[in-house]
């Protein structure tokens, strides 16, 4: 799937989005709160939803090579997360869903 | 390198040089060609030149070039009123022509030894086919010089730098704000330098989980990056306090960490697991009121992995 798609079932603002975001593929989404769990993951091609919104949800995305972040829970995203957002090159989205529903939209794509 | 630096010019000339044996007649001369045939007059010619800012006309019957009337053949013409002859009267009749398969450097020697201005340009047929000036010889060898440039440009671009690196960062303690920035950048020099992302992952987990390490745990430290070509050593020490347990500390789960800690999405009992995880190599050291040592090494040469 591609971050377009999901951007839209989540109805998510894009708080940043680096050049060709929207066709971004995404292989494997990991829902997470705790930054540990993300970086023993291995995944590739990563979406990461989190409703941790501080630099370090981006920094651990950006270590583990995820390319796009979902801020959910209709969490306020600072100044300093756009920044390291730009600076990592990583899509920043952000909706008022709810984790837990956020994922079971994303999942719904996946559905044939 | 060279202790002679006089040879960079030569390299230079040897490249130019190989330009003008390597390009082609055809490559470089202009392909539409203005001519006059036998029946026109001077008249003819002149206006052919001043219309089209060119200083020769070739002469051709049936494709073949017969005569060549040349800038100054159309100025003593003026100079003797006789504009209105027929080009065959004035034009010079054994033409010096090019064959258009010859090297450009056979046209250099033929500029240096005539002193035409242009060339009519002839096919294996004898037939016309372009023209030469040294116009289009300067306009060819600038445009094919850039072009080198710009190749080898790219390639210095492409070529990977060595990789060598040794950085030391300091962390302070609950200095969560640059936790993480010593191992984005690390992280950005190897993926600069075409280290399998897979391997760049490893080290950046492991630098990240130690950097969290030194500000969440610690009362501050150093954190550093040792890295060559085989290997990538990354070492924390830190001021203390010391881990009273090191065997405890290394179980997953296991946690000393604070609510506040656990706010910023860490502090879950893995930091020091996940780094023993990626790393090929990790050794811990501790003692209380002293401070703790971590060593990990992530290889880089496929073979010592």
């Amino acid at each position: 799937m591609t971050l377009i798609q999901i951007a839209d079932v989540l109805d998510a603002e894009v708080v940043y989005g680096p050049a060709g975001w929207k066709q971004l593929q995404i292989a494997s989404v990991f829902a997470s709160d705790l930054m540990s769990d993300v970086l023993m993951s291995d995944r590739d091609e990563m979406l990461l939803v989190t409703s941790l919104s501080t630099e370090q949800s981006i920094r651990s995305a950006s270590i583990v090579g995820a390319e796009a972040v979902v801020i959910a829970n209709n969490k306020t995203v600072t100044s300093g997360m756009i920044e390291l957002a730009k600076e990592q090159e990583i899509a920043l989205l952000c909706t008022e869903l709810p984790k837990y529903d956020s994922c079971v939209q994303i999942a719904r794509i996946l559905e044939p | 390198m060279d202790p002679e630096p006089k040879k960079e010019p030569l390299q230079s000339s040897l490249r130019v040089q190989e330009l003008i044996y390597g390009l082609r007649i055809h490559e470089v001369m202009t392909k539409q060609v203005f001519t006059a045939t036998r029946i026109s007059t001077m008249r003819d010619v002149q206006i052919l030149m001043k219309n089209n800012g060119i200083t020769g006309v070739p002469v051709v019957d049936t494709r073949r070039v017969v005569g060549f009337v040349s800038m100054n053949d159309v100025m003593t013409a003026l100079e003797e009123q006789r504009m209105d002859d027929l080009v065959t009267a004035h034009m010079a009749g054994e033409v010096q022509t090019l064959a258009e398969e010859m090297p450009l450097s056979f046209a250099i020697s033929a500029f240096n030894k005539f002193s035409f201005r242009s060339f009519p340009v002839v096919s294996k047929k004898n037939e016309l086919v372009g023209i030469l000036t040294f116009h289009n010889i300067n306009r060819a060898l600038i445009h094919e010089l850039s072009r080198q440039l710009r190749e080898m440009e790219n390639q210095h671009d492409q070529v990977p730098e060595p990789v060598n690196l040794v950085k030391v960062y300091q962390m302070h303690r609950y200095d969560f704000e640059n936790g993480g920035k010593a191992s984005s950048e690390i992280k950005k020099y190897l993926k600069d330098r075409g280290i399998p992302p897979k391997v760049v992952r490893r080290v950046a987990v492991a630098g990240y989980e130690l950097e969290i390490n030194l500000v969440a745990h610690s009362n501050g430290g150093m954190l550093s990056f040792d890295i060559n070509e085989k290997r990538v050593k990354i070492s924390s020490h830190d001021r203390g306090p010391g881990i009273a347990d090191v065997e405890q500390a290394l179980t997953e789960g296991f946690s000393t960490a604070s609510e506040w800690i656990r706010s910023q999405g860490f502090g879950a009992g893995m930091g020091l697991p996940n780094v023993k995880r990626v790393s090929d190599d990790f050794a811990i050291q501790s003692a209380v009121g002293m401070g703790t040592m971590v060593q990990a090494v992530i290889n880089l040469a496929p073979a010592a992995s």
